[in-house]
């Protein structure tokens, strides 16, 4: 093949772009360490006396006793669903950023999921009755 | 076909915004007193630490007593309103078992113990290093004023500025 | 007393001539001439007599308003005066009364050929409807001119946060013209399924209008995300605050609407989606104004829980109600003769952008109020913050990414894939190696990648549509036209979003929150960043005092502080420093301080020794590429007002 071919051929181009991929993948460093847990957890907690930051955004007192809750809960080798009801058992369940998806909670991840699938039939329906 | 469609879809989409307009049009503006805690009915978090004045303070060694919890700050202006509440409750109740704390909350101690001077208080006040008992107590803002029973349970929790007689109701119904 | 009788006076009379001009424009209908001019001005200088009553009342601190007593102070410097004026609710009402009555005299004004046309005098009508009703709230019950029966020397001054910083003047006006603008597509689309003229210019007229308003919008937005990070002090900039998510609402379906009506343009499709979208996105206007108002949801950003709650719901209920009636009653008549042929043309690529940024929509709208519909079934609280809105909205924006990578070098009608990769192919091996050069420097995160690959992609496309234009207008000899032609504003726009895309992925991708103490003099290195303290600083003016701390960042002044203003219960504020240029920004926020240092009002940390400090450094890189490409949105939806010639149906 020619130079110019080789660089116009869109499979080259996807093999590339699949190798590439791959190598990023593998060159990855391995997560979960503590301090990732932790942070991903002070993620999903709200700032006790704040409106909408969590606690890993805030620098209120009440939210650096919630990250030093978490810090010692997750030193002492509770999964991460304990510390989260613990911290949920203190403050109630408006402490957790995202509500759980039991009971009425399905609906927040069902009914978009519903939406979009309604808008995406309704145009193929759309297009094959013309 | 298409008018039905049309039709349709309108019909569900006016009944989903009569719906949230109903829902909408119901809802109370959010109202500091009324988030439930989750500690009613269970135990109260024990803590101990040091009062203003240097005197211990340890809650379990309270029982037998009708101890009120107060989380204040001196920024925050519903517990300016609410301290010479507090300080008459505490001084008519001193003889009858009930003691009044007051846990600084979200403060400096300076700003503090400055606050508790001006206003004269008659009770302990201490402060919270790390804010760990606020964490137990699940306080988001003060003032949160926690009532417990002599056993250690407790009993309710008041958010907002407290009147005198919104406590004397609330203890008058643990000693019954 | 004075003030109070002039203001609400005007506001009497504004109200009236909206009055009137709806029942002139009525009578214009069944044949007499219009008047609609006269109405219109009279209703705007009624409403401009009413603001300038409320800014002479702000700017000489007259505390018989119970408004002016309320958010003004003898000390309050000019510009915050003004500016007081929107920072509580009723006088926002006032600016948004203003700016609505002004677009209404333009939109006469623009029209003034056409003003027997039934489209303009129904539009017209419409728009005075919805100016009254807001001029009602204010003579009703939201009165900014309720007088102050206490005669108090000193005001209480306005909130501590919207006077630490100049953009209170600036991205209020902007958003509520964005807000009231989305008016004017709302009135013609009214218009137009009244008349039934749904086919020839009006569709593309409405576009350009729009256009204006969501411009204004985005810019507001963006302005708003940076007033929020230089103030608020967490490093941040977009919280999925109800009220935030509010303004996104209309920002969403107006985007899809900016869209959609090029295909109504070209190819006759959609028109009824079109008129929906037009309807829902004033509809979403009111409903923001009611999250904003009425209390019912904690915000940072919500004004004082009042009872304008059920009027506003009652208002966003008559919109939408009004618009699917029309819709309904219309609909048969609507149809298009011609559909979509294939799903991968830039038609279907179209339906795609519509149907992300509406399901989208939905989505936020569903976060947003999911805790009144849980509280309502269940009794107990919940919250909906951003682990759930980051989460849907990251596929969502990977998704819209590959379609402005795809979407302007896709033909209409028809794919073929050998002709669509000849011309993808320069941005693709474009966007590879961009990857690649990232991994080899070290980048790993698959967000950020992935980010980057396609926004190369969409940056491409964007770049080839913009030289074909130049090109095409230097061969012609007319370079200017190039500015002006119909896709360049578009593309620029697409431009502004590729940067933003980036910034915001990896900001949040790579930002690193670190708390340091200092003592006076010690030097440290956060980062790669070289972080320094100098000591305090104490500075009082007549609006406020406070302690700075003299910090450096890698030579470089910051003063990061703890201000108290004067008046309204003096709680101290964060005042945050920030270091910016181009490849990152460095926050860094006085977070307490050493000993027993309680005189700054800062908060006392006990283990660290008198004199020593402790700062919160956050290191955001790429966090100017949000400004910058939020002022490219700008710039590319100013290009975008051109007009738009109708062109062509494309052939069968």
């Amino acid at each position: 093949m020619t130079r110019s071919t080789f660089l116009g051929s869109f499979r080259v181009w996807l093999v590339a772009v699949v190798a590439v991929g791959v190598w990023a993948i593998v060159v990855n460093p391995p997560a979960s360490t503590s301090a990732q847990r932790i942070a991903h957890l002070e993620n999903l907690v709200k700032c006790p006396s704040c409106q909408d930051l969590s606690v890993a955004q805030s620098t209120a007192s009440s939210s650096l006793a919630v990250r030093h809750e978490i810090a010692t809960l997750v030193h002492q080798g509770r999964s991460d669903t304990q510390i989260l009801t613990a911290i949920e058992a203190a403050y109630g369940p408006t402490i957790l950023l995202s509500p759980s998806t039991g009971g009425v909670g399905v609906l927040l991840w069902a009914l978009p999921t519903g939406v979009v699938v309604a808008l995406v039939v309704t145009a193929v329906v759309l297009r094959r009755r013309r | 076909m298409r008018r039905r469609l049309v039709l349709s879809v309108s019909l569900v989409v006016l009944a989903i915004v009569v719906a949230l307009s109903v829902l909408l049009v119901t809802r109370q503006p959010v109202n500091a007193t009324s988030v439930p805690s989750p500690l009613v009915g269970q135990m109260a978090p024990d803590f101990r630490g040091t009062d203003f004045h240097g005197a211990r303070v340890h809650l379990a060694a309270l029982r037998g007593k009708i101890v009120v919890v107060n989380f204040f700050a001196s920024w925050c202006g519903p517990c300016q309103v609410e301290e010479p509440n507090l300080i008459t409750f505490a001084w008519q109740e001193r003889l009858h078992g009930v003691v009044v704390l007051g846990v600084v909350f979200n403060d400096t101690l300076a700003a503090a113990r400055a606050f508790d001077a001006h206003y004269g208080t008659l009770y302990p006040a201490m402060a919270d290093p790390n804010g760990t008992i606020a964490f137990h107590y699940g306080v988001t803002s003060p003032p949160s004023t926690f009532v417990i029973d002599p056993r250690g349970r407790v009993v309710a929790e008041l958010l907002g500025p407290v009147s005198t007689a919104q406590l004397t109701n609330v203890v008058g119904r643990v000693s019954a | 007393m004075i003030l109070t009788w002039l203001g609400r006076f005007a506001l009497d009379a504004a109200f009236l001539a909206c009055v009137i001009g709806v029942v002139a424009q009525v009578r214009t209908l069944r044949g007499r001439p219009s008047r609609a001019l006269l109405w219109g001005v009279g209703a705007l200088v009624a409403m401009a007599a009413a603001v300038g009553v409320m800014q002479f009342a702000l700017i000489t601190h007259s505390f018989s308003l119970a408004y002016v007593a309320e958010n003004n102070a003898t000390f309050t410097p000019l510009i915050y005066s003004i500016t007081g004026m929107w920072s509580a609710l009723e006088g926002s009402l006032l600016l948004w009364a203003l700016i609505l009555s002004a677009l209404t005299v333009a939109v006469i004004h623009h029209y003034r050929a056409d003003n027997t046309d039934p489209v303009v005098v129904w539009a017209t009508l419409v728009l005075f409807v919805v100016g009254g009703f807001f001029i009602l709230l204010m003579v009703g019950p939201a009165d900014p001119f309720l007088p102050n029966p206490a005669h108090v020397l000193q005001g209480a001054g306005p909130n501590a946060l919207l006077q630490d910083n100049p953009l209170v003047a600036v991205h209020p006006p902007l958003l509520y013209a964005g807000f009231v603008g989305f008016a004017v597509p709302f009135a013609f689309a009214i218009a137009m399924l009244v008349t039934g003229r749904v086919h020839d210019r009006w569709p593309l007229e409405q576009r350009r209008w729009t256009v204006l308003a969501w411009g204004s919008l985005s810019v507001g937005i963006v302005l708003g995300a940076w007033w929020s990070y230089q103030v608020l002090g967490w490093g941040g900039f977009w919280g999925w605050d109800p009220v935030e998510n509010a303004a996104l609402l209309p920002w969403l379906t107006a985007t899809a609407y900016i869209h959609s009506v090029i295909v109504q343009d070209r190819r006759g499709l959609f028109r009824i989606w079109n008129l929906s979208l037009a309807v829902a996105t004033f509809a979403f206007t009111v409903l923001g104004t009611f999250f904003t108002r009425s209390g019912v949801l904690q915000s940072v950003h919500a004004f004082s829980s009042s009872t304008l709650g059920p009027a506003l719901i009652g208002f966003f209920a008559l919109t939408v109600g009004a618009g699917i009636a029309l819709i309904a009653w219309r609909g048969d008549e609507l149809r298009s003769p011609v559909g979509v042929d294939h799903p991968a043309s830039r038609e279907g690529l179209f339906v795609a952008n519509n149907i992300l940024f509406v399901g989208f929509a939905f989505v936020v709208l569903l976060g947003t109020v999911y805790p009144l519909l849980y509280e309502a079934v269940n009794g107990t609280q919940v919250t909906v913050g951003t682990p759930y809105f980051a989460t849907v909205a990251a596929p969502v924006s990977i998704a819209l990414l590959l379609l402005m990578a795809l979407a302007p070098v896709v033909s209409w009608r028809t794919v073929n894939a050998k002709v669509l990769w000849t011309r993808v192919r320069a941005s693709a091996w474009a966007a590879l190696g961009a990857v690649v050069a990232l991994v080899v420097a070290g980048v790993h995160h698959g967000a950020v990648l992935g980010a980057v690959f396609l926004s190369v992609g969409a940056a491409g496309a964007a770049v080839r549509t913009l030289a074909g234009v130049f090109t095409s207008a230097r061969r012609r000899g007319d370079w200017w036209s190039a500015w002006r032609a119909p896709s360049t504003g578009g593309m620029v726009v697409h431009l502004g979003v590729v940067v933003l895309a980036v910034g915001i992925v990896v900001s949040t991708s790579y930002t690193t929150r670190s708390e340091v103490t200092l003592a006076t003099h010690q030097r440290t290195v956060i980062d790669g960043q070289l972080v320094g303290f100098d000591g305090l600083a104490n500075v009082k003016n007549s609006l406020d005092s406070q302690t700075q701390l003299l910090v450096s960042v890698n030579g470089r002044p910051l003063r990061p502080a703890i201000t108290t203003f004067n008046g309204r219960g003096a709680q101290p504020v964060g005042t945050p420093a920030i270091d910016s240029n181009l490849l990152r920004d460095v926050y860094v926020t006085f977070d307490a301080i050493g000993g027993n240092g309680a005189a700054s009002g800062a908060q006392v940390a006990t283990n660290v020794p008198a004199g020593s400090v402790v700062l919160g450094v956050t290191v955001e890189p790429l966090l100017s590429w949000l400004w910058i490409g939020g002022l490219m949105v700008g710039v590319g939806s100013a290009l975008s007002f051109g007009r738009r010639r109708h062109r062509d149906e494309v052939p069968a």
